[in-house]
């Protein structure tokens, strides 16, 4: 008898696709034009016409172990070439949101941080404990509160050290489940992509070493250079815009280590060594912040205006998540650099309070991570180092630690020897 | 009140209609905008799935409008303007001129006498053709068109001085008729779709990107290249041929709709390619094969059974220069198979689409819809791909189901 293959709707998983924006997908007909007019798709696993398939059919478990959607950067061609207004990039990025919510955990903060008014009241809640801390820090350093005294310092009001035993924490639970959701991810990507496994049932895994030099950093070179980005036709300019904030946040994100690093551990063992906040204008770690607090605000301009003309032209679709992270990274850069000038500008009850809705800002962004798009930089750099590897394991060329790969069925019926 | 019936269309749909309407005793008029009867089936070399020429059918609608006293029959003439209703129409036909005289049915000493050669439209541009011609080898009128463009040249004269005094007529004008008519049954036809238009798939930039109405004309052995399908770059033999299937159809920003017939055209071109030689590969790219109804699909699994016709389930969205000159490179998605394919082949066949003539030329006081086909109406009746995409068998259906719908308009108006 022939097999049978009884397919099970995930009726949860098309509705989440249909809310976040993909609600064309049952108009595709699978005649595949999307997957060849994709500037990105790949020769042995197109996309995204089998994505399309999955979501209609309810595939949610073929969908999440799919690592194709996470190589679309969703430029749009597909949806102009569409014959059927199906817009598979629409579909494509109603798929990513919901396998971020997939990954997600606890599932109450993803429901927070992708709706409008949930990350709104984030930033309320941060600039309330934010102040609590610095209530706190009051008490030990007799600096008047809220608004201390004198000249505008911001270390009067929170020096380093409490502001990093804030962050810190939120870090740790920020790394702990993004963590948590790549492994997750990642395991599911390698049963999707049909890689072998072991007598024992195991999937390969990669030696830490070369699984490094050879898979982690040529993705994180192309990630660096947007080198596959900037093919994405019908909206190449957005990779502009992209890479300035890109690169934005790593500057800041060294200056913000090399702060901490000097306050937090230099400052404390050696106290008399002079080191001390705020760093005057010239010097270099404080011209980088300040040119990365430039780069990141006109970047996600740059990103914003781009995605309303394009929304405007009907080339793509912008859902609620794709505004809450444009205009959050908007409020971090804009509140950083008006709590800068205007601390320069000495105005004391102006500088506290902008200064307290920067963090709240910052530390909600730093929270948004895991749930909301903004993790497209955990699952599309995964995917990117796992296209890598998978290509290798495939090819018998990397997994199990051994050069060429055994498996029962690859030898089954044979002379090993 | 008028007894008679106005068909808009010489093609098989408005020459059923027509032959119909007058068996059942009423006076018909035919307005056909080309020179010949026929329409689109007269370019056709074999009708699917018998594989028979339409001639014959052609033949015997000529005989009977020929011999019925009740036919009134207008060839490149058009019609400029409807009014009035049903039971009452008011037609204002525009007849041009031909610029010959019905006994002129050898073109030899016009045409000799003359250097100029055009494209021949008929041939979709594959040949050339000189100004005095016979638009089909069996036209119906079988008379001789004079190109308009010779006329206000010198080659007009000397035309008619090479025929015989009385064959040629350069002082014919256009004519106005006004027609009274009841009822009015469309038959428009329809027009391939304007392959240039899908800019991915190339046609007008590679020389050997042709259209399925271009193969049938390489087919017929009256076409261009006597029945033998060939590559326009160096006219010779493809050793294989890719189908693009729905190139057009089923697109929102081409035809909307599926075209009904070119599924079949293509299985139908692929035996006359397979007839001509016995080492040719064909590539049939589709979305999914239409082979409506027993006969159709009894068609397809007989096609499908030949290991040298190969079908990829996939659309070409893209068209590459190939790497032996004159070739080119399909690219689509095995959706079954999985990747992508890269089919180089020596001829590529784009299934172009049906589209309605009223989608082009809007004949004022008739209602088309946003596709370009007739809205019917009391006293207004389209019939055959004026109405709908449709094969030939069914347009001779609808057709006759039209000759009857008019014949109501008339009768329970003079009742």
């Amino acid at each position: 008898m022939a097999e049978r293959n009884q397919v099970q709707p995930d009726l949860e998983f098309v509705k989440g696709v249909m809310e976040a924006g993909g609600d064309t997908v049952n108009r595709c007909y699978q005649c595949a034009t999307c997957s060849i007019v994709c500037p990105l798709s790949t020769d042995e696993s197109p996309f995204p016409r089998k994505e399309m398939l999955w979501a209609q059919w309810g595939l949610g478990s073929k969908v999440s172990g799919d690592a194709d959607v996470w190589l679309c950067h969703n430029c749009g061609d597909c949806t102009k070439y569409c014959p059927r207004d199906a817009r598979p990039g629409d579909v494509l990025s109603a798929i990513r949101i919901n396998a971020i919510r997939h990954y997600a955990q606890p599932k109450a903060l993803a429901n927070i941080m992708n709706s409008a008014g949930g990350v709104i009241g984030t930033v309320i809640t941060s600039m309330f404990a934010v102040l609590v801390v610095a209530f706190l820090w009051s008490l030990y350093s007799k600096e008047a509160f809220p608004i201390p005294e004198g000249t505008v310092v911001y270390h009067k009001f929170l020096t380093v050290v409490p502001i990093d035993a804030l962050f810190l924490s939120i870090a740790a639970f920020v790394i702990y489940v993004s963590m948590k959701g790549v492994i997750q991810f990642w395991s599911d990507i390698s049963k999707g992509a049909g890689l072998p496994v072991s007598f024992t049932g195991k999937a390969p895994t990669p030696a830490i070493g070369p699984f490094l030099i050879k898979y982690v950093w040529p993705a994180t070179k192309e990630i660096l250079t947007h080198e596959r980005f900037k093919k994405c036709g019908e909206v190449a300019e957005r990779s502009t815009g992209h890479l300035w904030v890109l690169w934005s946040f790593i500057i800041l994100f060294i200056v913000t280590i090399i702060v901490m690093i000097q306050a937090d551990v230099l400052g404390i063992l050696f106290p008399d060594a002079g080191f001390e906040t705020p760093l005057v204008q010239y010097h270099p770690v404080k011209i980088a912040a300040n040119i990365g607090a430039i780069m990141l605000i006109v970047g996600i301009w740059m990103l914003r205006n781009m995605r309303i003309r394009k929304t405007a032209e009907g080339t793509i679709t912008s859902s609620t998540q794709d505004w809450i992270l444009i205009w959050l990274i908007f409020a971090v850069g804009v509140s950083g650099l008006a709590a800068e000038i205007i601390r320069l500008a000495d105005v004391a009850y102006l500088a506290y309070p902008v200064y307290v809705l920067h963090l709240g800002c910052v530390a909600t962004l730093f929270l948004s991570l895991p749930y909301t798009k903004f993790a497209h930089l955990l699952y599309r750099g995964t995917a990117y180092v796992h296209e890598r590897w998978a290509r290798d394991v495939k090819a018998g060329k990397a997994g199990f630690g051994l050069e060429k790969m055994v498996t029962a069925w690859q030898y089954e019926g044979k002379d090993i020897h | 009140m008028s007894e008679s019936i106005l068909v808009v269309g010489g093609g098989f749909s408005g020459l059923t209609a027509a032959v119909e309407a007058a068996e059942m005793g009423y006076d018909v008029y035919i307005i056909e905008k080309e020179s010949y009867m026929g329409g689109r089936v007269a370019q056709l070399n074999k009708y699917f799935p018998k594989l028979c020429p339409p001639s014959c059918g052609l033949e015997i609608n000529y005989k009977r409008i020929k011999t019925s006293p009740k036919i009134t029959f207008y060839s490149l003439a058009e019609v400029e303007s409807v009014s009035g209703g049903p039971g009452d129409f008011n037609v204002k036909v525009k007849v041009n001129p031909r610029y010959t005289t019905p006994q002129c049915n050898n073109c030899g000493p016009g045409a000799e006498a003359v250097t100029t050669e055009m494209p021949n439209e008929f041939n979709f541009g594959m040949n050339m053709r000189k100004p005095l011609y016979m638009p089909t080898m069996m036209a119906f009128p079988n008379q001789c068109v004079l190109d308009p463009a010779a006329v206000s040249s010198g080659d007009g004269q000397r035309i008619k001085d090479a025929m015989p005094d009385g064959y040629v007529d350069l002082d014919q004008k256009a004519e106005i008729i006004d027609l009274n008519v009841g009822a009015i049954i469309m038959a428009t036809g329809w027009n391939p779709y304007d392959a240039t238009k899908m800019d991915k798939l190339c046609f007008g930039k590679y020389e050997n990107i042709v259209t399925n109405m271009m193969v049938e004309r390489m087919a017929s052995p009256s076409g261009p290249t006597e029945g033998k399908i060939l590559r326009p770059s160096d006219k010779e033999e493809p050793k294989t041929v890719g189908f693009v299937q729905c190139a057009g159809s089923r697109d929102k920003d081409h035809l909307k709709y599926c075209s009904y017939i070119c599924c079949m055209a293509t299985l139908k071109q692929a035996c006359y390619l397979r007839e001509q030689s016995e080492d040719v590969d064909i590539y049939i790219f589709y979305i999914d094969i239409r082979s409506p109804g027993l006969k159709y699909e009894r068609f397809y699994k007989k096609v499908k059974e030949d290991k040298k016709v190969h079908f990829i389930k996939g659309k070409v969205a893209e068209v590459k220069e190939g790497s032996s000159p004159g070739s080119v490179v399909l690219i689509a998605e095995d959706t079954i198979g999985g990747g992508k394919v890269e089919q180089e082949v020596d001829l590529a066949v784009l299934a172009t689409g049906m589209q309605p003539a009223g989608a082009t030329e809007k004949i004022p006081g008739i209602e088309y819809n946003s596709d370009g086909f007739v809205v019917s109406k009391e006293g207004i009746i389209p019939c055959g791909c004026a109405k709908r995409p449709i094969d030939v068998v069914s347009s001779a259906q609808s057709a006759t189901a039209a000759a009857l719908k008019a014949v109501q308009t008339l009768v329970r108006r003079a009742g």
